[in-house]
Parts: structure tokens; C-alpha cells; sequence
């Protein structure tokens, strides 16, 4: 086990400096430029910022600086944010993005795998129905409609939530943004739950598991539940890194000071040390939950050995 | 079974909707006049959505308005803007003085002004922060605006002067002029003639500065200047056999932030002589650019020196705390020299790219007031009604550049009658909240500018010119025409991917295709990419521009076709108008000056390297009870004039007037 874990790790290293390399590369190939605005700039402006940043630098040097920065975790200064460095930026969204990110991951988890038990348990019922509908529906309203509708609702004529902006954790701000979040991965859980569940209950083993006895409860929590939930856990791993490193459309949508927000505003500004340390840390945090997921195969399906 | 339970699935939402909807009803019917909540904050403080993220605190470096905003409240310049008209009202200077031909300014600075740490603020922190600004280090987006300071350009493109070192004596520039080029010079070229002071007294009774050895500078023949970089220099040499031999054997000395034309003549008065005649810039150094900022500070911090912890200002508020990505707070600096008349204790500086957030916050009150451009067009039709929506023509235009390097579009009567083509009234009526616009200066902004007037919509005229171009329309069975011969592949119209370009350009497909027969591809692009085609004219026909004014003069907007290249974007470029724009600012007269200019702005009209569309409106929303925040034409405030009217019978009822 520890082996496996250290060869993946040793693994990450190498894929994240091609994520890396790949990810400076575009940036290169995109036309404009992090200075270039609303207005045209004249020339010797342009060169005297291009000299500030050391844009005219032959590229690999401005790739060895990067790879440089990259190397030791530091990624430097951001290009549009005057003064403040990268690292900064992510230590203080990160909280943010993932405050909302777990809150709407636990929310989900809860919701969905309740719900999805209960329909597999009841299959072919009303609530199997009520709530596989319901999942329909949260699978098929994107975020950035079901946010606005929340809004609509809840603040632009109940006057009851904050329409948007972030207060901080835990605050009433944040039921609208974590609602609109887990909207989408409640529904997928429970649909997961749901089949993961139906196919396990007809397994031989909770056949004999009721056959000797046990309590409806007990076979269900202890042997349908952990073999049930294993579609659920290959789909929540990623998810989670997803969320905790922001949520684009949700960030944006309630103006949360998040990572998603920044990430999509560096790309936008073509903020090279921004993106690339965005886009490290996402892999890092991506790369991590996957290996998180294959140990907690491991745990859940003994059959799985490594 | 099944269906029943979805039938009464159904039914529930049907009556939580209906539910829903009568609560939606009643919270409407609260504040009729006004769109949303209308109770004024417990304390003084305005919640300002003021747009994206800034990017510094530093106003040497940023170009947008959100950080203009941001500037006007923690740093005053020698003049700042007037909440109405924008023009110049003191500031840091108690009052200025301008020579005859509006080529040197001296401005004199109030003896009680402070740094938020207490510091007094003098001529020299002036000094440092323009030189600052304008050096080549710091690359500041905004340097061209104070390229009118002398040797001010050279300095930020690192040029040199060329030094004879056996006599001391710096070569001319006059001498190496091309031929017919040299104009007349202005005053502040010229040598100092001691009888006659140059700049008279204002009645405030301060005497004009003594001479300086400076100032003999600044009033002897300008130098020749020549590229820093030595490849630069051997190419522009290379080609100028004359200056070459000239500058053989001489000596190339960088110039330096010392040379430029700003003057500390004593503690409290600041002289600064330019190149040209420009009498708007005393409303130009209100720019952030010209603002003050600490000098031992920056020396002290280096980069961090905007961080809050370190930070230190001057003008009516200063730096509370920053969120990032969320607000900006500022609060009253007591220091201020005028913080008795400052009349709100703290502004909030909150950020949102996405309108209707905004418009949500703003109606739910946790808002007092949104930037410009904030009102969505689908929200028009429930929020122009209202008593705090805020229109206004705003100095900004949009308008569609056309490439005139290329064919068809190198032909004037084709441009001509693309410009014909289109229904500008019409298309002003379904924008709903702009002007149409036929000049390239927006209408309604400068007042006693006797805008020219270019050709209005013509579809009968624009066929006409097509078919003398040698693309004849002609007319179909059905009514609608068609132009056989004219090349649709070579021209598109590009824009940058937003949905009201694409609204645009769509209309202006319509039309082109209604009334020429033509239809023109459209090209939508993210808009870094477009703004490098189009400055590098490798678009084909058609491009979306818009530009918005710098200071509060035509020229800012004229001056786009004074270079062929930059700014310009069409390829046009004529010497003719440059003169006459040349000529224009050397008029000591405000009117004849702007009968010039009018003449200039008419000689491009009818060179046509640009469509005319409209012109901007600002197009927000305000709650009633905040009182001195002008709907003015560039939408940036003077912050100190603001305050919270608790007293619903003072409150704005609709757009304050600009003009009493």
C-alpha cells in the first residue's frame, strides 16, 4: 500500500510539469497580452512594459524563470494584480472557494446519498419516483440557472438571503451559492446511490446477509451501503477537487472572492503567474483526490488489493 | 398509479409558483418611484459597485476606470475634476496661471495640503511623482497623456540628445527638420524676453516666477532627440544621410527624469512648459497619472507599497482595509485639507463583473450605487421608468473602423456608402439608450464645439456611389437588391465577443444587406485577440471600435488619426489634418480653437475611415438619497462632494442637472 502511494506521488510530479509546460505554451499561442486594454497602447509604451516584465527575453530564459518559480512552489508576482504575489492570492481564495466547495460537497453527499438509498430500498415508488425526478431536474438545470432562480426567489422578493457578495463562514450569505452548487451533484449522487444500491441488494451476499438474520438496518448500512457507494466515490473524488478549487460560474454568478473567479479573470487578463500557479495548484489538488479515491476502494471493496 | 402522483406533483408547484408570484407582487408595490429598497444607511458610508477587481492601488500604473474611481478618493493632483462639467477646479493647486499660447502652466500649490501620515506635501513630491510616471521603469500604460511635456516623450522612450563634447553643445532639432515642417513656435520655445513677463498675474495678486536657469532651458530651441536603443538608432541613421554626419563623433547622453519640463520653482509653485500649445491640460492634470504619490514611502516599500499595511495617500479618504475580490473600503483622512468638507466617513469599493449581481445587490439595498454601464437591456423597460435610473450622454463613442489599406474598402465611395447604408436613427431607437451619431466626436458633450455633421442615411445615394465605384446594385423582382461584382469575401466585420457587438453588428449586417445587397460576414472574437488585429490592420473591411474620452476636449478624440499607426486602426493617416489639428491648438482664442478643430473633424469626415454610430450614455442606477454623484460624461466622481440626504423631500427625484 505505502508503495503504491509513493509511486503514484512520484507519478504526480512529472505530469504536473507537463500540465505546466502545456498550460505556459497556450498562453504563448493566444494572441494579445496582459497589458493590451480597452485602448490601444503606442509602441514605445508597449516596449517599456514589455522590458518591465521581461517579455523580450528570449523564451526559453522566460520558461526556465517560470519552471524556476514552479520548482520552488513560489510562483512569483502577478502581472495584472500590481504587488501581489500569486501565492498570496491563492492562500487567501482558496478558504473561500472552499468554504462553498465542501459545504456544497457535504450537502450533497447527505441529500444525495439519503435520497438515493430510499428510492433504491423503495424501487418503483412514489419516492422512488418523487426522487429520481427531482434528480432529473437537478442534473438538467445548469448552475447558472438554477443560481438566478434562487436569487429571484429568496432575495429579489422574499428579501430573506443576500443576493450575493461573500460574509464569510459560516454566514446566511452562503445558502444561495452552496444551493446552486450542490444542485447538480446532489442529483448525480443520487442517481449513482440509486444504481449502485439496486445492483448490490440483488447480490449474493445480502441475500446471505439477511439469511442469517441481521436487522434490515444492519445490512443495509453495513454491506449495502459500503459495496453501493462505490460508483458514488469514483465520482465524488474529482468532484471534490473541482470544488474545492473553485467553482467558475457560482464564484462569478454571487461575486465570491474565490479561486474560480480569480482563475477565470487570470486567464481573461492572459495573467501568466497567476494562471500557472492556478492551474498547478488545481492539478496538485486534482491528482490528490484521485489517489485519495483509490485508497478508499481499497477500503470499501476488500477485493481491491494493490 | 405513476401518473397520478405526477399530476399531483404538478399541482404543488403550480401553487407554490402562483404563491410565489403574489409575494413577488407585493414587495414590487413597496417603492414605486424607485426601483428596490430606498432606506438610507444608518452611518455615512457609500456602497459603491464600482466593477472589476482593481488591479493596484498604485495611480502610475492603471488605465481603467474602476481604479480612476479608486484614485480620485485617495490621491488628489494640482486640479481635480469638477462632480459636473469635469473641468479643472483646484485641487492641490489653489489656483494656476497659463501663458498666451497655452504652452506653460504654473500652478500654485496650497501651503496646507498632507500626506495621510501627517507629511506636508511640497512642489518637489510633484516633481518626483510625474517624473515617476513617466519613466521608462514604471511603463505606465497612460505616459502618452503627458507627452505634451517637454522632452517628456523622449524620456519615456529612453531617448537621447546628441552632445558635441568638444563645444558643449547639444545638436537641434530645428536643423534636422524636414523641409516645410518647421512650424511656428511656441511660446514657451522661445527665448525669455525679460520686459514683457510671459504669464500675468491672476488677481490673486501671485507674482510670476522668477527665471531659472531651467526655465532658459525649457525656453531655448528644442534639442534633437534620437532613439536610446543603438539598433533603433543605426536604422533611423541609416536612412538619413544629413543626421548622420551630423552626429558622427558626438556624444549620445540618455536623457534624464531631471529634463523634463516640470519645474519646482519654490516649495509651493510648479512651472511646466510643453512642447505644444494644449490648453486642455489643465483639465488633463486631473488624469490619476499626474496625481501625487509618496515618495519616501515607495523608496521605503518598493512594490509593497500599496499593500494597506504600508500605504500612504493624500487626497480625501484614505485606506481602510481591502478585501480583495470583494471591497475596497476607504475611510474620511482627517488630515485632508479640505476633510471639513468631505461628507462621507467611509466609501466601499465593491466589486462585481456581472451586471445583474449588481443590479440584485443594488435592488435589495445592500448597495447605494452601481458603475456605468450597468444596466442590463433587458432591464430597461422596469428600471429606465424609475426615478433613480441615471441616463446622460457619456464622452465615449462607438464607431466601426474600416480598413482602408485593403480593397474594396481603399476606395472612398464605397466607404462612403457603407456609412449611407445605415439607418443610424433607427438603430439608435432600438439601442434605446444611446444617441445616433453621424461626427466622430460625441454630441452633447463639449459645449460651444460646432460639431460638423457627416453624411446622414442615404440608401438611394449609397447605391449610386457603389455602382460609380464599380459595384452596380441593382434591384430585384421582389424589391430587395443585390450586388453582384462586390467581393464578399474579402471583407467581415470583426467585433469582440460581447452581446451588444453582436446586437450591433447583426443590425448593421440588416442593413448593409437591406440596402446594398451585400451581405458581410461577421467575425466574433475574445477580445485581446481582437484588439491585436486590429491594431495591426490585419482585419478585412469592417471593426468595431469605441474610444472614450481622456480629458474633456475633441482633440482627445480627434488625436486618434493624428499617427498612422496605434490608436488609429483604419491605415488613414492625411499630414493635412494633422496640421490642421496642429493649428487648432495654437489658437490662443477657446472659439476659433474649436472652429479649427470643427474644420479638422469635418476634413475626416469626409476621408471616411470611420463609420460613425453613436454616442454612449452612462446608463446606472443611484438610490435617491445619494446626493452630489453627477451623471457626468466620463463617470468618475470627486468623492469628497458626495453625501448620504437623509431627508426623503432633498433626495434626487431623477438625474441631477449637470448644468446649475
Amino acid at each position: 500500500m505505502l508503495r503504491f502511494v509513493l509511486r503514484r506521488l512520484l507519478i504526480t510530479i512529472p505530469t504536473i510539469l507537463v500540465v505546466i509546460t502545456l498550460t505556459w505554451g497556450l498562453i504563448r499561442l493566444a494572441p494579445g497580452n496582459f497589458y493590451s486594454g480597452e485602448k490601444p497602447i503606442p509602441k514605445a509604451i508597449e516596449n517599456n512594459i514589455r522590458e518591465k516584465y521581461g517579455l523580450n527575453k528570449p523564451w526559453y530564459v522566460q520558461y526556465g524563470k517560470m519552471m524556476g518559480h514552479v520548482l520552488l512552489l513560489d510562483f512569483g508576482t502577478s502581472l495584472k494584480y500590481e504587488g501581489q504575489s500569486v501565492n498570496g492570492i491563492i492562500a487567501r481564495s482558496l478558504p473561500v472557494s472552499a468554504a462553498i466547495g465542501l459545504s456544497a460537497y457535504l450537502l450533497a453527499l447527505l441529500v444525495g446519498i439519503t435520497l438515493g438509498s430510499f428510492a433504491a430500498l423503495k424501487q418503483n415508488s412514489k419516492l422512488d419516483y418523487a426522487s429520481m425526478a427531482l434528480a432529473m431536474v437537478g442534473i438538467s438545470v445548469p448552475n447558472f440557472v438554477l443560481g438566478p432562480i434562487l436569487v429571484l426567489i429568496f432575495s429579489l422578493t422574499l428579501y430573506w438571503l443576500p443576493p450575493a457578495r461573500w460574509y464569510g463562514f459560516p454566514s446566511r450569505g452562503m445558502v444561495l451559492p452552496v444551493l446552486t452548487l450542490s444542485g447538480i451533484y446532489m442529483a448525480y449522487i443520487a442517481r449513482l446511490t440509486r444504481a449502485g444500491m439496486l445492483e448490490v441488494l440483488r447480490s449474493d451476499y445480502i441475500r446471505t446477509a439477511r439469511s442469517k438474520g441481521l436487522s434490515e438496518r444492519q445490512v443495509v448500512m453495513r454491506h449495502a451501503l459500503r459495496g453501493g457507494l462505490m460508483p458514488v466515490v469514483s465520482f465524488t473524488g474529482p468532484a471534490l477537487a473541482f470544488l474545492l478549487t473553485g467553482t467558475v460560474v457560482v464564484e462569478r454568478l454571487f461575486t465570491l472572492p474565490g479561486l474560480g473567479n480569480y482563475f477565470i479573470q487570470a486567464s481573461l487578463n492572459r495573467d501568466e503567474p497567476l494562471i500557472i500557479g492556478i492551474v498547478s495548484f488545481i492539478a496538485i489538488t486534482l491528482l490528490l483526490m484521485n489517489l485519495v479515491v483509490d485508497i478508499a476502494y481499497a477500503y470499501l471493496d476488500p477485493r481491491i488489493r494493490y | 398509479m405513476a401518473s397520478l402522483y405526477y399530476r399531483q406533483l404538478l399541482a404543488g408547484l403550480v401553487l407554490v409558483s402562483l404563491a410565489l408570484g403574489s409575494i413577488s407582487c407585493r414587495a414590487m408595490a413597496t417603492n414605486p418611484a424607485f426601483f428596490g429598497s430606498t432606506t438610507p444607511p444608518a452611518t455615512n458610508i457609500l456602497r459603491y459597485i464600482n466593477g472589476d477587481e482593481p488591479e493596484s492601488l498604485d495611480p502610475a500604473v492603471s488605465s481603467g476606470q474602476p481604479e480612476a474611481r479608486i484614485y480620485m478618493a485617495l490621491y488628489q493632483g494640482l486640479v481635480e475634476y469638477d462632480p459636473k462639467t469635469l473641468a479643472a477646479i483646484p485641487a492641490l493647486a489653489e489656483s494656476w496661471d497659463i501663458n498666451d499660447d497655452s504652452s506653460e502652466f504654473v500652478f500654485h500649490l496650497r501651503y496646507t495640503a498632507r500626506w495621510s501620515n501627517g507629511d506636508p506635501i511640497n512642489a518637489q513630491d510633484f516633481l518626483y511623482s510625474i517624473r515617476r510616471s513617466l519613466s521608462p521603469e514604471i511603463a505606465s500604460k497612460n505616459a502618452y497623456l503627458a507627452y505634451t511635456i517637454r522632452y517628456s516623450q523622449a524620456f519615456n522612450e529612453g531617448a537621447v540628445f546628441v552632445r558635441d563634447s568638444a563645444t558643449n553643445q547639444y545638436l537641434l532639432e530645428k536643423d534636422f527638420a524636414e523641409e516645410g515642417t518647421v512650424q511656428t513656435e511656441p511660446l514657451s520655445q522661445k527665448p525669455i524676453n525679460p520686459d514683457s513677463p510671459e504669464i500675468k498675474p491672476t488677481e490673486k495678486g501671485t507674482a510670476p516666477a522668477p527665471d531659472t536657469p531651467f526655465h532658459q532651458f525649457m525656453h531655448s530651441p528644442p534639442r534633437l532627440t534620437l532613439p536610446g536603443s543603438e539598433k533603433a538608432r543605426a536604422k533611423l541613421l541609416s536612412g538619413n544621410p544629413k543626421l548622420q554626419a551630423a552626429v558622427a563623433g558626438k556624444e549620445f547622453v540618455k536623457i534624464k527624469a531631471e529634463d523634463i519640463g516640470v519645474e519646482a520653482v519654490d516649495d509651493h509653485t510648479v512651472r511646466i512648459s510643453l512642447s505644444q500649445p494644449a490648453p486642455y491640460f489643465s483639465g488633463l492634470a486631473a488624469h490619476q497619472l499626474f496625481r501625487l504619490v509618496p515618495r519616501k514611502i515607495i523608496e521605503k516599500y518598493g512594490d509593497s507599497w500599496t499593500d494597506p499595511a504600508n500605504i500612504v495617500t493624500c487626497g480625501p479618504f484614505k485606506v481602510k482595509a481591502w478585501k480583495h475580490y470583494d471591497e475596497l473600503i476607504v475611510e474620511r483622512d482627517p488630515v485632508y485639507w479640505d476633510a471639513a468638507n468631505v461628507g462621507l466617513d467611509e466609501i466601499h469599493f465593491m466589486v462585481s463583473s456581472d451586471n445583474p449581481t449588481a443590479m440584485n445587490l443594488y435592488k435589495v439595498g445592500e448597495v447605494d450605487a452601481v458603475n456605468n454601464h450597468v444596466v442590463p437591456n433587458g432591464w430597461l423597460d422596469v428600471v429606465r421608468p424609475k426615478k433613480d435610473y441615471m441616463d446622460g450622454a457619456e464622452a465615449a463613442i462607438v464607431y466601426i473602423l474600416m480598413n482602408v489599406t485593403k480593397p474594396p474598402l481603399n476606395d472612398i465611395r464605397v466607404r462612403r456608402a457603407f456609412n449611407m447604408a445605415i439607418d443610424k436613427i433607427n438603430y439608435a431607437k432600438s439601442r434605446r439608450i444611446t444617441k445616433a451619431l453621424s461626427a466622430f466626436t460625441p454630441e452633447g458633450i463639449f459645449v460651444g464645439y460646432p460639431q460638423p455633421k457627416g453624411d446622414g442615411f442615404d440608401p438611394e445615394q449609397a447605391r449610386k456611389l457603389m455602382g460609380e465605384a464599380g459595384f452596380p446594385i441593382t434591384k430585384k423582382g421582389d424589391g430587395s437588391y443585390e450586388c453582384k461584382s462586390f467581393p464578399v469575401a474579402q471583407v467581415d466585420f470583426s467585433f469582440n465577443t460581447q452581446s451588444s457587438n453582436k446586437t450591433m453588428a447583426e443590425f448593421m449586417q440588416a442593413q448593409w444587406k437591406q440596402n446594398l445587397g451585400i451581405t458581410v460576414q461577421l467575425k466574433s472574437m475574445e477580445f485581446k485577440t481582437f484588439m491585436s488585429v486590429r491594431s495591426k490592420l490585419e482585419y478585412k473591411g469592417f471593426a468595431i471600435g469605441i474610444w472614450g474620452a481622456d480629458y474633456m476636449d475633441p482633440f482627445t478624440f480627434l488625436n486618434l488619426f493624428s499617427t498612422p499607426g496605434g490608436d488609429n486602426g483604419s491605415g488613414w493617416w492625411d499630414k493635412k489634418y494633422v496640421d490642421l489639428l496642429e493649428e487648432a491648438n495654437r489658437s490662443l482664442d477657446k472659439q476659433k480653437r474649436y472652429e479649427l478643430m470643427a474644420k479638422a473633424e469635418k476634413y475626416l469626415l469626409d476621408a471616411q475611415p470611420v463609420i460613425p454610430i453613436e454616442t454612449s450614455s452612462v446608463n446606472f442606477v443611484k438610490k435617491p438619497y445619494v446626493k452630489g454623484l453627477y451623471p457626468n460624461a466620463q463617470s468618475v466622481y470627486a468623492w469628497k462632494f458626495v453625501y448620504i440626504e437623509r431627508d426623503p423631500a432633498k433626495w434626487d427625484y431623477g438625474p441631477p442637472s449637470l448644468s446649475d
